[in-house]
């Protein structure tokens, strides 16, 4: 973390001496700073020093409801999280979590923007329809779904005619139930990115594959697919980023075990068992796992971005 | 900064507050969100009109209540003056500081006399036997349970049963009839079932559950004095009856893995099953007829004995208490003299609070107000409650965690999961230095 | 060139609309569902075959803005005679409106939740937009050292668990007294949504020519009348949509409320669950609450159609 801490003064030491300083008011490089110091600095106040706060209690056995002092115990608490078989066992349900349904959003998403990317009446009006379920809370939505799964009297049951099928309540199905209701919600996402990358392939690409009789698969494999790959893979990083830190979902819909993704056992561990100094190793090891996927992310938007 | 500030000031409010009366207007009380809930509120709105306080009702959902209040508390916020903290908290709030001593209150107003006995022991008093007092027993709550009279009384039903087990069909009197009754209804064909009993892993559902069984078989959890739980806690009874409730989860109604309170009740309103577990609190929605179907087809009998004619259930219920970081204790103590007023606890009752004033309980008027007040009263003298110690919520999750899976999927035997509990509390106690070896 | 088509393709495309149309009707199924139960007799809410026609009532909304408990005893007939519309929906509903001291009718928590939603989230949105935008012109017009390095760190800012920054949050806010006031999270949402803004800016003022500001500074602007003059309202749009996007990021933000608030800056995404409640749920106070809570955010995304592709994109997409 000492990285941005070092960034931050060097914006604020080092001078640029090309910028020009306008013949009156404020120079240049003190707008610059008046601009960009606040920012960095609140960012810092807000986000990166509570980190080192609790990278601190991370090292001791802290618990924030009892009224004794924390005690150093060094790697201990990460030395006994990392051989908790149930940690590991959390960490495999937030796997099977991120794999199902981002594969399922993608599959929707790419299909429907397939779809969509041809001569549809009111094109604009269905795909912003269709956007509706990403830009709406996951928490009251995901309330609502335990409605609609309901085994006795959800409209899903009654559609599909799975009599009283159990979706939440059933510790082998609940993960994949929470995981359709996120590919529901998502899914435009990845649809909406998808409709951007299929809009940007060349019409004269189509028509040359046309020219030589190029097959429907041979078409969608050799053209298609490859350029709006890009995309597509920001679409999936991202998602797999947000699917990897979900919490809100499966934490509303049930509390099966099975369903326990790893967010919902650092809240449990922080703000239920209050086992601070252990929650606080624990989110460190998330974080870890976040800041690459990040890193990963970020270098593709910048690759899109240079397109 | 501010909570240094708001705590000199909550201590010259103190200092203040004798002199000048009405300095604060508004009290909060924070309890979970449930029908007594309100009828508090509308006790408490006897107070403002009396004295010009505003008294105000928060709510929670019951199964987040528990990570709400320990929450605000460790948060030390001042947002809740007063919490009606459920039994098993006592220990937890009391030794970190979160609860005001009541000790003094209770002795002055002869509180051990006042309330029935079980509330004072689980509600109000920690460590047990100590004399030291942390709340108010307010409402008093254990588990009974609602039948489908309609049903026990075709009379082609109780020819049948007859036949079949050799006596006659009636809200059962023993463990081992209820199972019988179960079984005899469970037609899963006819989308009928047995039994509604708790499951719900996430808080102390199906350890109430269990409990009900267990005490009724004459078992206890463990030594509430000296710790001591092998022997107790995997003892030869209570493998029984564990092993009956996973008898009795084969006849509850497809889903029933998660049920707590909502779904039981949700059992007799939609046909569901013969019988079904509840807490005493959860019945006045069964006999309103805009919630409940079938309000006029419901009876309700007291938790039933057990082969050594062991008659206990588990306790619910809550006592009020005040919490530390109240910028408003003072207004709260008055507030609490006149709610342990025979005139408060009587109206209290009429309300539909479960009062545990030991003279409104055996008061006619109060057996007969509903149709499970006397179901009622005959439990609150046969209760017994789960763990009261502050790391209870660690204990209620390793019971959890081994009785679940027997329960509900049958892994392993009942032996096995109450030895492997028995291993695990034991681990704990250690861990808190509670058993001295 | 495309004009003439072979009828394969129009058959093609025809399968295709007849897919779009089910696979929206399949999206907003869910929605249609929520609005339609909380129009719904609570009686109708339940029922298998499901209820698709019925006489919509406003019973749910009445409830929903009430403070209610159980009736025990049916009310006189005179004492429903006496009551008003609403009190007497209630009554039908086999509860009875909490009065306080003074008789006079109680609020349910809902309003008070919901206006805490409305002021922390549109607080924090112009805190939020107003840093980003300025930190965005710094970083758009001026050389910065590390410039892919900072951005980067701010970014990154946004993207950790809500549950991780809780923990040491919550701590810090303990000592400060800042844990359930709105302050808090105002806060907590300024900064969550502060590195969104940035992003989103930089890429809207990266479109506005520089010429515009370098021909107002040879006017004898200087550099700060320049910024407010040209450029701000040249990038008023931009601005528009990325205080909507902050906006509904705020109003949808659920994990932080849950651990940071708990009665008086509680917000309405943990406040709404709470209201299962126990005993028997009312599913169409739930969903009148739910669609009460959702209109803004519908009517926002279609406000901002043009705009969504950018901000979900954190700007890397332009159409």
């Amino acid at each position: 973390m000492g990285r941005e801490r070092a960034l931050a003064t060097a914006v604020m030491t080092t001078l640029d001496p090309k910028s020009r300083a306008a013949s009156r008011g404020m120079s240049d490089i003190a707008i610059r700073n008046l601009f960009i110091i606040p920012t960095i600095v609140f960012l810092i106040v807000f986000n990166i020093f509570p980190l080192l706060y609790s990278l601190g209690y991370s090292f001791t056995d802290f618990r924030a409801s009892s009224p004794a002092a924390a005690n150093f115990v060094g790697l201990q608490n990460y030395r006994e999280l990392l051989n908790d078989p149930f940690i590991w066992t959390n960490f495999a349900i937030t796997a099977k979590y991120v794999i199902v349904s981002v594969v399922g959003q993608v599959i929707v998403g790419f299909g429907v923007a397939l779809l969509l990317n041809r001569d549809i009446p009111f094109k604009g009006l269905i795909t912003t329809l269709l956007l509706l379920p990403m830009m709406l809370s996951m928490a009251v939505v995901g309330l609502f779904w335990k409605l609609l799964y309901d085994p006795s009297f959800g409209i899903i049951n009654y559609v599909l005619g799975l009599g009283r099928f159990e979706w939440l309540s059933n510790p082998d199905v609940a993960l994949y139930a929470v995981a359709i209701t996120d590919i529901w919600m998502w899914s435009p996402f990845v649809m909406l990115l998808s409709l951007a990358g299929l809009s940007a392939v060349p019409k004269h690409l189509y028509e040359a594959a046309a020219i030589d009789r190029a097959g429907t698969l041979y078409t969608f494999f050799r053209i298609t697919l490859p350029l709006v790959a890009p995309i597509l893979m920001i679409a999936i990083i991202f998602r797999t980023m947000e699917a990897f830190k979900t919490f809100d979902l499966a934490y509303i819909m049930t509390s099966q075990p099975t369903t326990e993704v790893i967010s919902i056992r650092l809240y449990k561990m922080a703000f239920q068992e209050w086992q601070t100094g252990r929650s606080c190793a624990l989110a460190y090891i998330v974080l870890i796992m976040v800041l690459a996927i990040t890193n990963i992310y970020v270098k593709y938007l910048n690759k899109v971005k240079e397109r | 900064m501010r909570s240094k500030l708001t705590g000199l000031l909550a201590g010259l409010s103190i200092t203040l507050a004798s002199s000048t009366s009405a300095w604060s207007q508004e009290l909060t009380i924070f309890w979970a969100e449930w029908d007594p809930a309100n009828y508090l509120q509308e006790l408490v709105n006897i107070y403002e009109a009396e004295t010009g306080v505003k008294v105000t009702v928060e709510t929670t959902p019951w199964s987040d209540f528990q990570t709400k209040a320990f929450t605000e508390f460790n948060a030390k916020g001042s947002a809740y003056d007063m919490v009606v903290g459920d039994s098993q908290w006592i220990g937890a709030a009391s030794e970190a500081g979160h609860y005001v001593d009541l000790t003094e209150f209770f002795n002055k107003h002869n509180l051990t006399e006042v309330m029935a006995p079980a509330t004072v022991k689980y509600y109000a008093e920690y460590p047990s036997n100590s004399g030291k007092y942390w709340s108010i027993p307010a409402e008093g709550d254990a588990v009974g349970w609602s039948y489908r009279k309609d049903w026990f009384e075709d009379p082609k039903e109780m020819e049948a049963f007859k036949a079949k087990y050799g006596y006659d069909l009636a809200p059962p009197a023993t463990w081992a009839q209820m199972r019988d009754i179960a079984e005899f209804f469970h037609r899963p064909d006819e989308n009928r079932y047995g039994i509604a009993i708790y499951t719900d892993n996430s808080y102390d559902g199906l350890v109430m559950g269990v409990e009900n069984a267990i005490f009724s078989y004459g078992g206890e959890l463990g030594d509430y004095a000296t710790y001591k739980v092998d022997g107790i806690i995997n003892s030869e009874q209570n493998v029984k009856a564990l092993e009956l409730y996973r008898e009795l989860y084969g006849f509850t109604p497809p889903g029933w893995a998660k049920a707590f309170f909502i779904e039981n009740n949700q059992a007799i309103t939609e046909n569901l099953a013969a019988m079904s577990m509840n807490y005493f609190a959860f019945f006045p929605a069964l006999v309103n007829e805009a919630s409940n179907p079938n309000a006029k087809n419901t009876g309700f009998f007291a938790n039933p004995a057990g082969p050594g004619g062991d008659q206990f259930a588990a306790l619910g219920g809550q006592g009020i208490s005040v919490i530390e970081y109240s910028e408003n204790k003072e207004e709260a103590m008055k507030f609490l003299e006149w709610f342990i007023k025979d005139e408060t606890q009587k109206k209290w009752a009429e309300l539909g609070g479960y009062t545990a004033s030991a003279k409104v309980l055996e008061s006619e008027e109060f057996q007969n107000a509903t149709p499970y007040n006397k179901a009622f009263y005959e439990t609150m003298f046969k209760v017994k409650d789960f763990w009261a110690t502050p790391e209870y919520a660690e204990l209620l999750i390793q019971m959890n965690q081994r009785v679940y899976p027997y329960v509900t999927a049958g892994e392993g035997t009942a032996k096995e999961a109450l030895d492997a509990l028995a291993a695990d509390w034991n681990a704990t106690f250690k861990k808190y230095n509670r058993v001295q070896e | 060139m495309a004009a003439v088509r072979t009828s394969a393709e129009v058959a093609g495309n025809r399968v295709a609309i007849v897919a779009v149309l089910i696979i929206t009707l399949i999206f907003l199924a869910p929605i249609y569902w929520i609005v339609s139960t909380s129009f719904k007799p609570r009686n109708l809410s339940t029922t298998i075959p499901p209820t698709v026609v019925f006489t919509p009532e406003v019973s749910p909304f009445v409830k929903l803005f009430t403070k209610r408990s159980q009736l025990r005893e049916q009310p006189t007939p005179e004492e429903y005679e006496a009551a008003p519309w609403w009190e007497r929906i209630v009554f039908d509903g086999g509860e009875k409106v909490v009065r306080d001291g003074k008789g006079n009718v109680q609020w349910s928590a809902y309003p008070n939740r919901f206006m805490n939603s409305l002021i922390i989230a549109i607080t924090s949105t112009v805190f939020a937009v107003s840093m980003g935008t300025i930190t965005a012109y710094g970083f758009s017009r001026f050389k910065v050292k590390g410039e892919g390095d900072l951005l980067f760190f701010i970014l990154s800012t946004r993207m950790l668990p809500p549950v991780v920054v809780a923990i040491p949050m919550f701590l810090m806010y303990r000592t400060f007294g800042l844990n359930d006031t709105h302050i808090g999270l105002i806060i907590l949402y300024t900064a969550f949504n502060l590195s969104f803004s940035v992003w989103l800016m930089k890429g809207f003022i990266d479109e506005i020519p520089k010429e515009y500001e370098e021909a107002a500074l040879v006017d004898g602007y200087t550099r700060m009348e320049a910024f407010f003059k040209i450029v701000i309202p040249e990038a008023a749009t931009g601005i528009a949509a990325t205080a909507v996007f902050c906006f509904i990021t705020a109003w949808n933000e659920y994990a932080f409320a849950l651990i940071m608030t708990n009665r008086r800056a509680q917000t309405a995404p943990p406040f709404i669950p709470s209201q299962v409640g126990s005993g028997l749920p009312d599913w169409t106070v739930i969903a009148a609450g739910t669609f009460l809570f959702l209109l803004p955010v519908a009517i926002f995304t279609f406000l901002l159609r043009n705009h969504l592709l950018r901000g979900m994109s954190f700007g890397a997409i332009r159409k």
